[in-house]
């Protein structure tokens, strides 16, 4: 895959290569491709800005100093999104992050609950309705919260991050049919908790 | 096909997951079913309901982990491949060469000089580019944006390779260059950095425009708070008002509304403490801003202070 960034193509096995020879700026320019992408899978997946600091930095690392085993096998993409992946997986099963993220958050203006912050049909009045969308976030939640990790993972870079189930097979190392198994689960489990919605 | 059956697929149907075979089974169901039509409508609705959950990072977040990254590497001793490559590398092999034996060093020395005079007269001129305007800055492009201790701008820029420039604020180089970054649809840190160099700037038509296209317009609510900011100074201006009117009306993120409630309201912290607010200086397009927000506002803060600012300006709070 070509790395598409401000318009301008980069020549990614390029950049790898001269990284690969020490060359730091190819290196950051290859963190810089990537590593906005790496931030919001990390933030999105684990609701923490410490937590997914924490996982740029220690993915970065591991790629800068492994990045000489990098033998162009699978796509660079993919290698990134594999250590990022594990390292996210550790993460959640260790802290059970999003059984203890709260979604307020303190500002200058006094407590303020995040999930106020999503964008919602700002014309849409009804207030029925907006308590409605309200109970269905705050529901949804709580959904994704118990999914095991791996279906957890799988819904996140299916629904998030775009990615075909091929890939993310690829990236969890496994089968594109196992892949689709767990998004099966991860959905119908939603299906389930959130059926009066449905 | 049965209904339940239909339904335990809609999900992989919305990602277009499905074979041909499988999808095809599920559209001759739901062509006959309007339970199942309206289950998957619904199917669609939560999807929606899933996406305005997606949170995106600050860009105070990413400009944060870059430097942390920058730091830990500077410690990082070279990755093994590369220590490997470094003895193998040609141009060492040459030098080797050429330094192995006394008797070689005058004919080294030869070949040097000869290396670096066709060097000299093959190479593009080194001198620095005349950033007298935006177009030709638009040339190259600026990977980041920092303040010196001393209170100079450091601007790194890609150009067909990098360099560094370096000027007081006053500079017009650095403020071409850091409207061009401010403009990097790739890098919101990026952005925010520069705007927060932007806003120091004594005031200038081209910063105040710049300031309103990312409050109107950025994707990223860390770039367009640090731009609402950055126009404090202007909140005066006509056509800045506007812009926070729309803001206020708008934008969704509630953090940029209440600032935009600040600034609109006259002096920020008089209105916020509900002290000696000046009701006079309100203009009737501010009052029309605010007695819309009252419909439409779901934040009940934003609201509250709203009403008080209207109850203020004796304005009443609700439109006829």
């Amino acid at each position: 895959m070509a790395p598409e960034k401000a318009g301008l193509q980069v020549d990614e096995a390029a950049l790898i290569r001269a990284a690969q020879r020490g060359d730091r700026d190819a290196f950051e320019q290859l963190v810089r491709v990537y590593d906005q992408s790496v931030l919001r899978l990390a933030m999105n997946l684990l609701r923490s800005p410490e937590d997914a600091r924490d996982v740029y930095q220690e993915a970065f690392l591991r790629v800068y100093r492994n990045l000489g085993n990098f033998r162009f096998d699978c796509s660079f993409h993919t290698w990134l999104y594999r250590i990022v992946t594990n390292l996210c997986l550790d993460q959640i099963r260790k802290r059970k992050v999003r059984k203890e993220e709260t979604t307020v958050v303190a500002t200058g203006d006094g407590p303020l609950d995040r999930m106020d912050t999503v964008a919602e049909q700002r014309a849409d009045t009804d207030p029925e309705r907006n308590l409605f969308s309200g109970q269905l976030r705050r529901r949804i939640k709580d959904v994704l919260a118990d999914l095991t990790p791996r279906e957890r993972m799988v819904f996140e870079l299916r629904h998030y991050q775009g990615l075909r189930l091929r890939r993310i097979g690829e990236i969890l190392g496994t089968s594109e049919e196992a892949a689709k198994n767990c998004l099966f689960r991860a959905t119908q489990k939603m299906r389930a908790a959130l059926g009066d919605f449905l | 096909m049965s209904c339940a059956e239909a339904r335990s697929h809609f999900w992989l149907l919305e990602y277009g997951e499905l074979s041909f075979d499988e999808e095809e089974r599920i559209e001759t169901h739901l062509d006959r079913c309007a339970d199942c039509r309206a289950a998957r409508a619904r199917t669609k609705e939560l999807r929606e309901g899933f996406d305005s959950l997606a949170v995106e990072p600050p860009a105070s977040l990413l400009r944060d982990c870059r430097a942390d990254l920058a730091t830990r590497l500077e410690w990082e001793p070279p990755p093994p491949f590369a220590a490997r490559q470094e003895g193998s590398e040609w141009w060492g092999q040459f030098l080797e060469t050429l330094t192995s034996g006394w008797v070689l060093r005058p004919a080294g020395a030869v070949a040097l000089l000869a290396l670096g005079f066709m060097g000299a007269r093959l190479a593009p001129s080194l001198g620095f580019l005349d950033f007298s305007g935006a177009s030709e800055a638009g040339m190259s492009r600026v990977r980041d944006v920092q303040a010196s201790s001393d209170g100079r701008i450091r601007i790194v820029v890609d150009e067909t390779r990098q360099r560094t420039v370096t000027g007081a604020p006053g500079d017009r180089r650095i403020q071409t260059l850091l409207l061009n970054a401010a403009r990097d649809p790739s890098d919101p840190g990026l952005r925010e950095e520069s705007l927060s160099l932007l806003d120091k700037r004594p005031f200038s038509r081209e910063v105040r425009d710049m300031l309103v296209y990312a409050l109107k317009n950025d994707d990223n609510a860390g770039v367009r708070m640090r731009a609402i900011e950055g126009l404090k100074e202007f909140a005066a201006d006509p056509e800045v008002r506007s812009a926070l009117s729309q803001a206020l009306l708008g934008d969704a993120n509630p953090g940029i509304r209440m600032r935009a409630i600040d600034l609109l309201a006259g002096d920020a912290a008089a209105a916020g403490a509900g002290g000696n607010f000046a009701p006079e200086n309100m203009d009737r397009q501010i009052i029309g801003t605010l007695q819309q927000l009252m419909l439409r506002e779901d934040n009940a803060y934003l609201r509250q202070r709203s009403q008080r600012i209207l109850e203020a300006a004796n304005a009443s709070t609700e439109i006829y």
